[in-house]
């Protein structure tokens, strides 16, 4: 027998009660200037200023008009070499220099930890300023550095030449935030049980084996969590570039990434004007972008990989 | 096979020693316990007969060679860790073969002799299972079973029962002494459960501070306690201990006067002690009587009833204070502040000097006759 509830149930308003601070805070300066973003991109300005809505017009002049695509296709690749080069070099180099602190042989571990970490700490600004008087041709110490270990016929305006701008600006941003994988990774591998590694050692493998075999499959997960962190940075990437090349991203646009490219559309930058809606359709490919990849690896990296039970 | 040596074996964390020389000789096919509360240095000695850890000073030998600076994989150890350590991204067959695989054995050599131990081991089914699908008692199996598959000369367990429920420990305590059995291989098993140690040990080391109090069989150990600490340590609950003085030497016993007033006997060996010597007498909780007329007797008020159905724990205190417990029987009417008289067989009775260095006892364990029983309560009643 069911009984007629007497009471009716009430809306629970303390939930929405509880739950309006935080949802308050997130609408208003994350889903709001979001949602409002992807709608100004459809929009276009004439001379007076008027808004008018021209449906998908900007992303056609955007991807199709060579004037627009070339700059671009030009940031989307450079962008892309600019992950590559932190996803080969900084994220190796933090999961190497990791297993090396977590190694109960190194001594002053917590000073080198402490060092590598440092430079994350900085201004990119700083960081920017520095590197641009250390490897300047006419002032910086590169050169006479390279020299005096008698390399000195290598050296090069690196950050001047097309070829190598990106490359070498690249591996600066590497030096800089190295520390982050390292500590992630470091974390993970310090949750490895003791007992896991002597189980391996008894089991007569070399430590190598030891790493390949056992430690690197349980930080697995942390490396590709570390992957999708280089991955959303980089493509928001900005400030280094701009700190060392100005918005022009120079030379002749060799390092312009999508956040400079960003920058000049809404901004504008010496002869080019900005606009508020082409920036916006700008703004909104980088999200697309960005969103495009952070899914791929949820839905198809991550449901692969199992997090272990240690 | 293999017999292990142990000379002189040191080892120390920069200044601070926990090893202090130890000395151990153990017989290929022997099931070796090492037992000691903890801190006392037992897990850490079998680590540096694993090569987990350097040896300070001494020599290790395994077989006929002297393994001190070989690597664990080359000593021909294998060991069972506390926490199982199995390889929680790989299967049960995976976790088996890994040693044998980094060995670079073949694959057909790794399936068989996998398969085999699994066999053994009763857990054939679950080969293709991760760890953590595993109950406790499956992982358990799986590390011995890791441990069989390279053949070991000896084996090493590190506590490998005090992740398991009571139930379970019981079970797979009866397997491992089966599998002892079936394997005759050599067995260094750390624990710092007596019940564990007296019922798989062939012979228990029984450590204490970094040093090794004493070696022997479970029952030596037992009967035999060479110093205060193994007394107290081995038998539960544990030994009850009454400061006294020698009162008299005589034969084949001393007399000793204790600190409650009591004056008892004890067949032990006299040695070099004097009269007024101080003397710890010490006397387990199942061979003090609830009877006043076994020999000694000692009154007290009772504290505490413990009844366990098929025996009860009485803890008494003595007139001087001191506590001691005695094994009465399951029907035991005794209640908690009663006054009451209990008793022990001089024969039953260890007695330990002033460095806490036992007596020899020259009646325990091969009382067998009751006309000898006899004898010895008569001389027990002799002293009153």
């Amino acid at each position: 027998m069911s009984q007629p509830s007497s009471i009716q149930r009430r809306f629970p308003w303390h939930i929405l009660f509880f739950l309006a601070p935080g949802l308050l805070i997130y609408v208003t300066f994350s889903v709001y200037p979001l949602l409002d973003t992807l709608w100004l991109g459809l929009f276009q300005e004439d001379e007076t200023g008027q808004r008018f809505f021209a449906g998908i017009s900007n992303y056609k002049t955007l991807l199709l008009d060579a004037a627009w695509s070339e700059p671009f296709w030009n940031a989307l690749w450079n962008n892309t070499k600019f992950f590559l080069i932190h996803m080969l070099v900084q994220n190796p180099i933090g999961l190497f220099l990791a297993a090396l602190l977590s190694s109960p042989r190194l001594r002053l571990s917590n000073t080198y930890r402490t060092l590598i970490f440092m430079p994350t700490m900085l201004s990119v600004v700083i960081i920017g300023f520095v590197w641009q008087l250390l490897l300047s041709p006419i002032w910086g110490i590169s050169e006479g550095f390279l020299y005096s270990i008698g390399l000195g016929q290598y050296f090069d305006a690196w950050l001047g030449k097309e070829s190598s701008a990106l490359i070498t600006l690249a591996l600066i941003s590497v030096w800089q935030f190295v520390g982050i994988p390292m500590m992630l990774i470091y974390a993970a591998m310090l949750s490895i049980p003791d007992d896991l590694i002597d189980a391996s050692v008894v089991d007569g493998s070399s430590a190598w084996q030891t790493f390949w075999h056992v430690k690197l499959p349980l930080i697995l997960p942390t490396i590709g969590m570390v992957s999708i962190l280089t991955f959303v940075a980089n493509f928001n990437a900005f400030e280094l570039i701009y700190a060392v090349k100005g918005a022009l991203a120079g030379p002749n646009f060799s390092t312009d990434i999508m956040g400079t490219l960003f920058y000049r559309t809404f901004f504008g930058f010496q002869l080019q004007s900005g606009s508020i809606t082409m920036g916006a359709a700008v703004a909104t490919l980088m999200f697309l972008i960005i969103l495009v990849g952070v899914m791929l690896y949820l839905f198809v990296v991550q449901r692969r990989m199992k997090r272990f039970q240690l | 096979m293999a017999d292990v040596k142990l000379s002189n074996i040191k080892k120390s964390y920069g200044d601070t020693p926990v090893l202090h020389g130890i000395d151990l000789d153990i017989k290929h096919g022997e099931f070796v316990v090492l037992v000691g509360a903890s801190g006392c240095g037992k897990s850490t000695l079998l680590r540096l007969i694993a090569g987990l850890e350097d040896i300070s000073s001494g020599e290790l030998h395994i077989g006929d060679q002297q393994v001190n600076a070989l690597a664990p994989a080359q000593r021909g150890i294998a060991m069972v860790f506390q926490s199982y350590a199995l390889y929680p991204h790989m299967t049960v067959f995976k976790n088996m073969s890994y040693g044998l695989k980094i060995a670079g054995k073949g694959k057909d050599f790794i399936d068989a002799k996998v398969r085999e131990a699994a066999r053994i081991l009763h857990i054939d089914h679950l080969l293709e299972r991760l760890p953590r699908e595993l109950s406790g008692g499956q992982r358990q199996r799986v590390a011995i079973g890791r441990a069989i598959v390279r053949d070991p000369n000896v084996f090493l367990f590190d506590e490998p029962l005090s992740n398991l429920d009571a139930a379970l420990r019981v079970k797979t305590r009866v397997e491992i002494g089966k599998l002892h059995k079936e394997l005759g291989a050599t067995i260094i098993y750390v624990t710092h459960d007596q019940v564990e140690a007296m019922t798989l040990g062939d012979k228990i080391v029984v450590m204490n501070q970094g040093r090794v109090e004493q070696c022997g069989s479970p029952l030596e150990l037992y009967q035999h306690p060479a110093t205060r600490f193994v007394g107290g340590f081995i038998g539960s609950p544990k030994m009850n201990f009454i400061d006294g003085k020698v009162a008299a030497l005589g034969g084949d016993h001393i007399e000793i006067q204790l600190s409650n007033g009591c004056r008892s006997r004890a067949c032990v060996e006299a040695g070099d002690l004097k009269v007024g010597d101080p003397v710890t007498l010490g006397v387990r909780p199942e061979h003090i009587d609830e009877r006043s007329d076994a020999g000694t007797m000692l009154s007290g008020d009772v504290t505490l009833v413990e009844r366990l159905g098929e025996a009860s724990f009485i803890y008494l205190t003595l007139s001087d204070g001191t506590e001691i417990v005695v094994r009465g029987s399951g029907e035991s009417t005794v209640t908690t502040s009663e006054h009451i008289k209990v008793s022990f067989a001089p024969h039953n009775a260890h007695v330990f000097d002033s460095n806490d260095r036992a007596l020899r006892r020259l009646k325990a364990g091969n009382v067998h006759s009751t006309a000898e029983l006899a004898q010895l309560k008569a001389v027990g009643q002799e002293a009153f």
